[in-house]
């Protein structure tokens, strides 16, 4: 018995005395990392505040959404674990598939005309023959700095299908009155017109600033060479802009899927939001709805990792298929 | 020795001094509650609630409260956040009984029960349904919502019709009669019989309806009732009053449908509502059109029936987080529980009481020229008292509402038929709530 004991200690000891050789190799390249921490401590102690400040309000609820995702729970009481039925719930929730496909119908009402608008005035005020092009770039910029809630709120009155601005327009030089806010395809509509009214002057100004890094040269050369300016434009220009345009559309994806305000200002009608008949909802607004007015904050958790899912395999797709050079 | 006599001698001397005054001592006596309250409501409602506190300073002069004004709806996103947080919720809170349901069922709220049991007979019945879960009291109800029906004389007199309420009252008795007034009135005077969009219906209209019959969105087992028939032949009714042009178009809380009930010359004829609308008729809404209006029972399923329903309505919970709660009772049981509150708040707000032993006032026996000269008071408290039980108002209240809501609209666009629209509702409902 007492052999058995000894041999037993020895083979304990080798292992220990192993398992302290690795490590101390460990703990030897910690050691070697901690001291190169504390001679750049103060840079260290410098960037701490962001990332503690990260940790505490974007961290921490990043995580405790995860894991709030898989129980049940209503703001009180106990959280039930129920693993994947909120996700299972989430795949067959019709309300939740029509706004990935309101924010990709809005998207492509307004993203291709709002780009190509934005390029367009920007090459035009980047010309030197525009007088004047530092008024003309504030006008257009300065929707953009304006509170969407207010205008939003703004326009809502504006489309109103019978007392509205924009129908008496209409009527006035004889076309019937538009139901802006009432039909469902309508509505999308005005959702792309506010957007394209705030954020044209916001892509131009990108634009403007990716002009710059076009050598003047480039497009003189064209010129000279016997190209009209739509040749210059499409054939120089644009093909260099790719970076900046991939930057504008890619804001313009995630933009148009996030859409909030505009929805909760021009197109909820009671407690409903994202009307006519959710033809303007969109995710964030449905998780909104789904944690803050029915209180089921697990079940918006699996909506917004969802969602989080959704606009980065997006954004993926588009660096990779639109920017090769990344 | 001398020192420990004279130390026996102070011991007997100060037990003897306690004893003496502690016979001088008053008798047992329960201090009157104190204390400061916070209480959270949107406006108007602190006005009312101060005329309902008329005369208490008198009788608690050591409470005071302080009034939160929130926006119409922010209460709902607030309270929630500060009773999970576990701070930060008011002493006292007004809540609208849709929502109070899934408030009461989140949990946060003194048990009242006891304190409320002496005065459950004298409320009215059908408001006390969403202050109540297993048989335990959160709230008391304050400002009943009876429906009825508002109509305007001059267009019932330009159609060739009687204007004076007891004839409007056996003219639209069922709500048969009621579509044929309606035709009358339209191919009369081109007028409408009232508001109700399609696309962006919100669903209220139809609640009204079902209320009256007692239906709701789950039957009393808790099950998904949406879909069954009767149900369906409410929304059908509405149905055909929107699709043979009866109703306008106009969305609620819109310019259009304001114009609607202000124009003089082009209003609709009637609008189905509670009480509360009365207050805000004379208010903003539509104060120069006093004197053209009037009010009767809404119509019923068939002749005799009930013509009784309910919409919206407060009543006013304690937090659990709430410091001071012999305070906070007190000033509910003053405000809410007395009859001459309830009555001062009437007279100041229009709301109608849901204390019921309030009713005899004269308060309510008072000729209202607003409505040309009608006693509409002792109409709103008779309606009360017929509501009948009905499940609209549950505890997942807002997700049901939003997920019929646009299927009503799909419905009235003529997207789907009624019974479709419903079964997508129950379905849906199911989904979400997991009811059967």
């Amino acid at each position: 018995m007492f052999t058995y004991f000894f041999s037993n200690q020895r083979n304990n000891q080798e292992r220990f005395s192993k398992t302290m050789a690795i490590d101390t190799r460990v703990l030897k390249r910690m050691k070697e990392s901690w001291g190169e921490v504390k001679k750049k401590r103060w840079a260290y102690i410098f960037i701490s505040p962001f990332y503690i400040l990260f940790a505490i309000f974007s961290m921490y609820p990043i995580i405790f959404s995860i894991y709030l995702s898989f129980t049940k729970w209503k703001g009180m009481g106990p959280k039930v674990f129920v693993g994947l039925a909120n996700y299972r719930r989430l795949f067959g929730d019709p309300i939740f598939w029509q706004s990935i496909r309101n924010g990709v119908i809005i998207f492509f009402l307004y993203v291709p005309i709002m780009t190509f608008l934005a390029l367009v005035l920007a090459v035009i005020l980047n010309a030197k023959f525009v007088r004047f092009f530092r008024i003309f770039r504030t006008m257009l910029f300065v929707p953009y700095v304006t509170t969407m809630i207010a205008v939003g709120y703004v326009f809502r009155i504006m489309m109103n299908t019978k007392y509205g601005l924009f129908n008496m327009v209409l009527t006035s030089i004889g076309i019937s009155p538009v139901p802006w806010l009432d039909n469902v395809w309508w509505a999308r509509v005005s959702i792309s017109l506010l957007i394209m009214w705030a954020w044209l002057g916001y892509n131009m100004v990108i634009m403007l600033a990716g002009l710059q890094t076009i050598p003047k040269d480039l497009v003189e050369a064209a010129t000279i060479d016997g190209a009209n300016p739509a040749q210059a434009f499409f054939r120089i220009t644009v093909p260099l802009m790719r970076p900046i345009i991939l930057f504008s559309v890619i804001l313009s994806t995630i933009g148009s899927f996030g859409l909030f305000n505009e929805v909760y200002t021009l197109t909820t009608v009671g407690d409903v939001p994202g009307g006519p008949m959710y033809a303007t909802i969109t995710p964030l607004v449905y998780i909104y709805q789904q944690a803050f007015r029915n209180y089921n904050f697990s079940y918006a958790s699996a909506v917004s990792c969802i969602y989080f899912v959704i606009i980065f395999v997006l954004t993926l797709l588009q660096l990779r298929y639109f920017g090769r050079e990344y | 020795m001398k020192k420990s006599l004279l130390l026996i001698l102070v011991l007997i001397l100060s037990i003897s001094m306690v004893a003496v005054f502690s016979e001088v001592a008053p008798a047992e006596e329960a201090p009157l509650p104190s204390g400061k309250l916070v209480i959270w409501s949107w406006a108007p409602n602190e006005l009312w609630l101060d005329a309902s506190l008329d005369g208490f300073k008198e009788e608690y002069p050591d409470i005071e409260w302080e009034h939160v004004s929130y926006g119409t709806g922010d209460v709902y996103v607030n309270l929630p956040l500060a009773l999970t947080a576990g701070k930060g919720a008011p002493d006292i809170c007004l809540i609208e009984n849709s929502h109070l349901s899934s408030i009461v069922e989140m949990g946060g709220l003194l048990d009242i029960t006891e304190k409320i049991q002496p005065y459950i007979d004298n409320l009215a019945t059908y408001k006390l349904k969403e202050c109540r879960k297993d048989e335990k009291y959160y709230a008391v109800p304050w400002d009943g919502s009876p429906v009825a029906m508002y109509y305007r004389r001059d267009v019932f007199e330009k159609a060739g019709l009687p204007t004076d309420p007891e004839s409007v009252e056996e003219l639209v008795s069922t709500w048969d009669k009621y579509y044929e007034v309606a035709k009358t009135i339209k191919e009369e005077t081109g007028l409408y019989m009232q508001a109700c969009t399609k696309a962006n219906n919100n669903g209220r209209l139809l609640e009204m309806l079902l209320w009256e019959r007692g239906l709701g969105y789950i039957d009393d087992e808790g099950k998904v009732s949406i879909n069954s028939p009767e149900v369906v032949e409410t929304l059908e009714f509405i149905g055909k009053m929107t699709s043979e042009g009866l109703y306008s178009d106009e969305v609620d809380w819109t310019d259009g449908w304001y114009a609607e009930f202000k124009s003089l010359d082009k209003p609709v004829a009637s609008y189905i509502e509670a009480s509360w609308m009365s207050g805000i008729f004379k208010s903003w809404l539509a104060p120069e059109t006093s004197g053209l209006w009037g009010i009767v029972h809404m119509p019923a399923y068939e002749e005799g029936g009930v013509r009784a329903s309910a919409d919206g309505g407060s009543s006013l919970i304690i937090t659990e987080q709430c410091q001071n709660p012999e305070a906070a009772w007190a000033l509910i049981e003053y405000a809410l529980l007395r009859d001459q509150s309830v009555i001062n708040c009437f007279v100041a707000g229009d709301y109608t009481p849901s204390l019921v032993t309030s009713y005899d006032s004269d308060v309510f026996k008072v000729k209202d020229p607003f409505y040309a000269g009608q006693v509409i008071g002792t109409m709103f408290n008779d309606i009360m008292l017929n509501i009948p039980k009905a499940n609209i108002y549950t505890a997942e209240y807002a997700e049901m509402s939003s997920l019929t809501v646009p299927e009503i609209a799909k419905y009235l666009t003529g997207k789907q038929s009624a019974q479709e629209a419903l079964d997508n509702a129950a379905a849906a409902i199911r989904a979400a709530t997991g009811r059967k």
